[in-house]
């Protein structure tokens, strides 16, 4: 689903080059569940945001489905973001001037399409918990709560690749613990998931696991099979480790 | 996992589909300082646009008015007082002058001259009971008149008798009143039309009553007026439909030495003159509120540039092409301007209805209401033209959306 060749992506700041991915390779399939870990800028969001066509590399290719997404067009990588992909942002990103439903409802009006948005919005925001504030605008919701209505928001189109950059950091446990159950159960469904996180607990969910350190994306999942996902941590530490 | 539930009161309020349109009123609706202030900027455009446009037309609808009701293709005056004649006819400032009628006979006589009939002008005194100030006396001679009576035909009411007046719109008294005049008692009869222009402040009577009036006047008035006998004001032509007015004209002038002919196209350009001065005022008060108000309206969407940028930011990366994020932007501006527009275009025309005269008269220039269809015309002129605007105010908004990098503000946005 997600080939991606060689990709690197520099920014030249006034005194130095940053090299935020470098040179990274690896493969996405349908109906994985990958993880991403590494410290703080290490350079996770960058290598998402490039996935998702919203910035583009310095060098290497991105296939999506096969296609180039350097050689789409505009309209056509707002086309496939619209219909494909779904994006939660490490911040949260609503519109201030819509409320949560509204803001859930949001990617709907892109792909005119699309059916029923109003009552799978609605079951989306009971899924992650927001039924209650559903009439709620984003300045009066706590940075959580933004988190899963922007959790909903990203599942309304019913994506096939789901892109999330720490979507439980604002989360505590039991919350995250029921986003990782939906996320689940959504890769089950058949979507793929690429998620971003800091907390190494949520590793069991994962198909694959990959670290990422100075730019560079190393796999740390090598024995871990799709379904082992009651593996113990220490088991999955010790092969990053090694 | 959280079951799924959709049977709490909340779910019923969802009803509405979010759309394109919902979306504009929201954003509208939900930041109502900067619309607001939007709002008002336009507004202020739109009321200065709208005035211009309605005192331009007034006064031209005036001019046509005044014209018509003249009834007269030609009016022949004494050479030294055509400008006074002018005055007494645009602006109604009574005026009294005379020359020898001998040319009468004469001027009936120029071939393309249809019929021809005389007039005499004659001031009254101030502090007459209907007016604040002197009204003009036209005494006319029924006969032979056609600027009183083509009106008074289709009044078949109305006659002009012995005593009788016909009142322009602005003097005051009602009909069948009586109103005097050099200490002579006059009945009103009928009241002309509005035209905005001088014979609104003009009283019409027979000649007859008018030398009488004049006769009496060293007993009865506080001052004497004099109506010397065979001596008229002016003479007012109307010319054969297939005679060229202004030829007409020419030869009155060489055949009787002393006159000068004034033409409606004549009086227009005269009026043009005056008008321009107003007209150039009202053209420069629109560019100059034009120019102050597209930088103010540059600085309020500069205001909340970030939360724009930032806004365009998640729409692009949840899939909005640019054409549709410059839509909505459009489409808000739009709105924006629509709203101001209709604001300052009513305020404009409650503030015209209440001080119209006033206002008129405070800028000296014949004046009227324009027909309804003028003001709507106006008004439509008036809104494009804020439309237009608005696109401008919105260059900034689709600047930032070309550029955009859309993952570049996500990542910074503290939202
Ligand atoms: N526009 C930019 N200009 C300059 N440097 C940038 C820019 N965007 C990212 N970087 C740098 O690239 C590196 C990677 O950033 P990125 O946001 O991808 O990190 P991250 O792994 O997501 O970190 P975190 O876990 O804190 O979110 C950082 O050093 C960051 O400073
Ligand atoms: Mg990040």
């Amino acid at each position: 689903m997600i080939e991606i060749i060689g990709v690197t992506k520099s920014f030249s700041t006034d005194c130095s080059e940053v090299r935020a991915v470098d040179d990274v390779h690896f493969t996405v399939n349908r109906g994985e569940f990958v993880l991403i870990l590494g410290r703080s800028g290490s350079g996770k969001s960058t290598l998402l945001g490039m996935l998702s066509g919203l910035t583009r590399p310095t060098a290497g290719t991105i296939l999506l489905n096969g296609m180039d997404i350097s050689e789409l067009s505009d309209d056509a990588i707002s086309e496939l973001r619209a219909k494909e992909i779904g994006f939660v942002f490490q911040l949260s990103g609503l519109i201030l001037t819509i409320n949560a439903l509204e803001n859930v409802m949001l990617p709907t009006l892109f792909c005119p399409d699309y059916p029923g948005s109003d009552s799978r919005a609605a079951d989306l925001l009971t899924k992650v918990g927001m039924s209650e504030r559903a009439c709620a605008y984003p300045s009066t919701l706590s940075s959580g709560e933004m988190k899963r209505v922007a959790i909903a928001r990203a599942l309304v189109n019913a994506p096939s690749l789901l892109i999330a950059d720490e979507p439980t950091g604002d989360l505590d446990e039991a919350t995250e613990q029921e986003i990782m159950e939906l996320f689940r159960q959504l890769n089950r469904e058949g979507t793929t998931i690429m998620m971003v996180t800091h907390n190494s607990d949520l590793i069991r969910y994962a198909t694959h696991t990959y670290r990422m350190t100075q730019g560079n994306l190393i796999k740390s999942d090598g024995a871990l099979s799709p379904r082992l996902t009651l593996e113990p941590r220490t088991n999955v530490n010790d092969k990053v480790s090694s | 996992m959280v079951p799924v539930v959709n049977t709490g009161k909340w779910s019923e309020k969802i009803t509405a589909q979010l759309n394109f349109f919902k979306l504009v009123a929201r954003n509208i609706a939900n930041r109502p300082y900067r619309n607001l202030a939007t709002i008002f900027a336009i507004a202020i455009i739109a009321a200065t646009l709208f005035s211009a446009f309605y005192l331009i037309g007034g006064a031209q609808e005036s001019l046509d008015a005044g014209i018509s009701r003249m009834g007269a293709d030609i009016l022949v005056v004494p050479e030294e007082y055509s400008s006074a004649a002018q005055t007494v006819i645009l602006m109604g400032e009574p005026n009294s002058f005379f020359f020898k009628d001998a040319g009468f006979e004469q001027i009936a006589g120029i071939p393309g001259v249809a019929k021809a009939s005389l007039q005499i002008y004659v001031g009254s005194l101030a502090g007459q009971s209907c007016c604040s100030a002197p009204v003009q006396i036209i005494a006319i001679d029924p006969e032979h008149d056609f600027t009183v009576s083509p009106w008074l035909k289709e009044n078949p009411g109305v006659m002009l008798g012995k005593d009788d007046i016909i009142v322009g719109n602005m003097i005051v008294g009602d009909i069948g009143s009586d109103l005097k005049f050099y200490g002579h008692t006059f009945h009103i009869a009928g009241r002309l039309a509005k035209t905005g222009m001088g014979v609104d402040m003009a009283v019409f009577m027979r000649t007859e009553d008018a030398y009488v009036m004049a006769d009496e006047s060293p007993v009865k008035a506080v001052q004497r007026v004099t109506i010397p006998r065979g001596m008229v004001s002016a003479v007012l032509v109307k010319v054969d439909p297939s005679a060229s007015p202004t030829g007409v004209a020419e030869k009155i002038r060489t055949q009787i030495p002393g006159t000068k002919t004034i033409t409606p196209n004549g009086l227009l350009n005269a009026v043009s003159v005056q008008l321009g001065a107003i007209t150039r005022l009202l053209y420069s008060s629109m560019l100059a509120v034009t120019f102050i108000s597209i930088p103010l309206l540059a600085f309020i969407s500069a205001m909340v540039a970030n939360e724009r940028r930032k806004e365009v930011a998640i729409l692009r990366a949840l899939g909005a092409k640019k054409t549709y994020v410059m839509g909505l932007m459009l489409a808000e501006s739009f709105s924006l301007a629509i709203m101001g527009g209709i604001l300052g275009i009513c305020a404009a025309m409650v503030v015209f209805v209440g001080f119209e005269d006033l206002i008129a008269f405070s800028l000296k220039i014949p004046f009227i209401a324009p027909p309804l269809l003028t003001i709507l015309a106006d008004a439509c002129l008036t809104l494009v033209l804020c439309i237009g605007i608005g696109g401008i105010s919105s260059l900034y908004p689709a600047i930032i959306i070309a550029r955009s990098e859309p993952y570049e503000t996500i990542r910074k946005g503290e939202s």
